[in-house]
């Protein structure tokens, strides 16, 4: 395609799209000004309903559960495709001890990034867990929850180095995490069914608002989720940090 | 309430051409975590905690690592044994 029909195309695109662009965006709400009526109804009645006061969790949880099915599916196939491209090329079992690079130049570390990390990687970990299991209570989640948790297993690797990383964090430890969050969520996908009611409906008992058992089968799938997120997270490093010491 | 959210606008629109504009892959990285913290403190303004959490660690933790990780295999020098080991021979098998 030469550079004439190029701008030929991108001239007729552009003159065809603009306009739709440009009514598009002037008939946009106003900025700060909701118009949809589904964030009042569950703003009025999940807290009643559910006995939750993170809408987003009994929303993405709960009220529209699929959100997290495509959630949960869509992190478990990039963890397999990570797995899969990068394993064929070293061996499927090269994983699960760290290679050693011979004849790289080392540069220590400062002590003040060692201490660092040492300082905040416990104090991360235990917000992630704070986080995951206080999912239906205040903002974030399983999700959340575990992208954090997985920010602490990154602080090790800062502040220890590799060798010690792959001594804290094992990927016997990984493979059972992912498995099992994806376990937690099918488990409690599939035990509504048993007595005949919907897939992920919520059927356990609902508890005191406000505290930590409250909200059913939320804290459940948020464990699950948690889990099943900083594994994957942690298992996407792991990969990809092996690839790079290919000698 | 409203200048935050102005001033955090106008600090996106500098973060994020700046990860356009910057040309070396290593300051890019950078500049990628700069623009993913602008982000999470403009969810955090905008009332989306949830999302603030999120963007914060993929954002400015997670997607420079990744950047990096993928630059430090990169071999880019020219290949001075002849040679050398293909990647398969990495496979003590």
């Amino acid at each position: 395609m030469t550079h004439r029909t190029r701008t030929t195309v991108l001239v007729f695109l552009l003159l065809l799209l603009v306009p739709l662009a440009v009514s598009g965006l002037t008939r946009l709400p106003a900025f700060g000004h909701y118009q949809g009526p589904y964030g009042d109804v569950i703003n009025t009645i999940t807290v009643h309903a559910r006995h939750v006061t993170n809408m987003v969790s009994a929303v993405n949880y709960d009220i529209r559960g699929f959100d997290t099915l495509g959630e949960e599916f869509l992190l478990m196939s990039a963890v397999t495709g990570v797995a899969m491209l990068l394993r064929g090329g070293r061996g499927e079992a090269t994983s699960a001890r760290p290679t050693r690079v011979l004849r790289r130049r080392r540069e220590g570390r400062s002590e003040a990034i060692t201490g660092i990390g040492r300082l905040l990687a416990p104090i991360t970990l235990l917000y992630g867990i704070y986080i995951i299991v206080h999912a239906q209570l205040t903002p974030g989640g399983g999700f959340q929850g575990g992208v954090i948790v997985f920010a602490a297993a990154l602080l090790v690797y800062f502040g220890e180095g590799y060798a010690s990383w792959r001594k804290t964090v094992r990927s016997t430890m990984l493979t059972l995490g992912e498995t099992l969050g994806a376990a937690i969520y099918l488990c409690s996908g599939l035990y509504p069914l048993l007595s005949g009611a919907a897939f992920l409906q919520n059927t356990l008992p609902l508890g005191q608002i406000g505290t930590i058992t409250s909200g059913g089968s939320i804290p459940i799938i948020n464990l699950g989720v948690g889990c099943a997120v900083a594994a994957g997270f942690c298992s996407i490093a792991l990969e990809l940090l092996e690839e790079t010491r290919l000698p | 309430m409203s200048y935050l959210i102005n001033a955090l606008l106008l600090l996106l629109i500098l973060t994020s051409t700046s990860v356009v504009l910057t040309r070396t892959p290593r300051r890019q990285g950078l500049a990628m975590a700069a623009n993913g913290c602008v982000l999470s403190a403009l969810f955090m303004t905008l009332q989306a905690p949830d999302v603030a959490f999120s963007e914060i660690v993929v954002g400015t933790v997670a997607l420079p690592l990744f950047f990096y990780t993928a630059l430090s295999g990169l071999r880019t020098g020219p290949r001075s044994d002849p040679e050398a080991a293909p990647l398969k021979d990495h496979n003590p098998s």
